[in-house]
């Protein structure tokens, strides 16, 4: 499999960063919604509401499917990892780990995750192999956000 | 607390599985599409949790103000970004720039809304997260 990993495209990059910024909304939104009401009510509005909008996108954009191959049933269950997420948060964040440890611990899941992925190719998804700079980015990256998650609340 | 650091360390391997399922499906339909699947799944298996445990109209959800009800929509577009990236630029590199994007917004919010914090921290955090953005998007091997 190809090991020459192209940079990605400022398009990319640019996405993926504003994507970030839509997921400290969400946290904001939903967290206020928790505040309110319970856990579950905060998580099962957005998948409402999220259903309702993801209709009317289909319905108005009508988007092409990429291929005429039927994807494998197990693509279609992306959602239940994210329900069981919303789950797991909410019971560590009221324990010893706290709203901090919860991120940092949630954060280094991802990233190493995310790694073997894609040395693996998992899920059918390109396999790629993390170059030393790969390695350099990701270590500036996961310092800085321990510093915000550990350092950067009221002193 | 060894049993909850693993819990809260697979909540985020369960981020990047969920967000490769989604990438996957993408691959074959449409990142708009993924969207959706991810959102109605979700939502019977959320539906089904609250008819299991009870208790979801506890409290007083009425009382929040109307933007905290905004998350749907703004998740829609989340999910969409994700599948759509994962297969062009691989899972590290999406799960590390939403990320950084995620911990730079984060300080902008709490600046803006007045949250008090460490400013040399969040000043220091910045720096090495956009560091390991240059790094990630200049450097050549």
């Amino acid at each position: 499999m190809s090991d020459s990993r192209p940079i990605p495209s400022l398009l990319y990059f640019a996405a993926a960063f504003g994507a970030g910024g839509l997921l400290s909304l969400m946290v904001l939104f939903n967290g206020t919604l928790a505040i309110y009401g319970s856990l579950l009510f905060a998580s099962w509005v957005p998948h409402l509401t999220g259903t309702m909008l993801a209709i009317a996108i289909l319905l108005v954009l009508r988007p092409r499917r990429a291929s005429t191959f039927r994807p494998p049933l197990w693509a279609y269950l992306g959602g239940i990892a994210g329900g069981v997420t919303v789950m797991l948060t909410s019971a560590t964040m009221n324990t010893a780990l706290a709203l901090s440890g919860t991120i940092a611990l949630g954060l280094a899941g991802q990233v190493l995750f995310s790694l073997f992925a894609d040395m693996r190719g998992l899920f059918g998804l390109p396999q790629r192999m993390p170059k030393p700079r790969d390695y350099l980015a990701l270590a500036l990256i996961i310092a800085g956000s321990l510093v915000l998650i550990f350092l950067g609340g009221a002193p | 607390m060894i049993g909850f650091a693993a819990l809260a360390l697979l909540a985020g391997v369960l981020v990047s599985l969920s967000r490769q399922v989604n990438g996957r499906l993408a691959l074959s339909t449409s990142a708009w599409e993924s969207s959706f699947w991810n959102h109605i799944v979700g939502l019977g298996f959320v539906t089904l949790a609250a008819v299991l445990f009870g208790g979801l109209f506890a409290g007083a959800p009425m009382e929040a103000p109307w933007w905290a009800y905004l998350g749907g929509p703004v998740g829609v577009v989340f999910i969409a970004a994700g599948s759509w990236l994962i297969a062009r630029i691989g899972a590290a590199q999406t799960a590390l720039l939403i990320i950084a994007g995620q911990m730079i917004s984060g300080v902008v919010l709490d600046v803006l809304m007045g949250t008090a914090g460490n400013t040399w921290a969040r000043i220091i955090g910045i720096v090495l997260i956009l560091a390991g953005m240059w790094v990630s998007r200049s450097a050549k091997d």
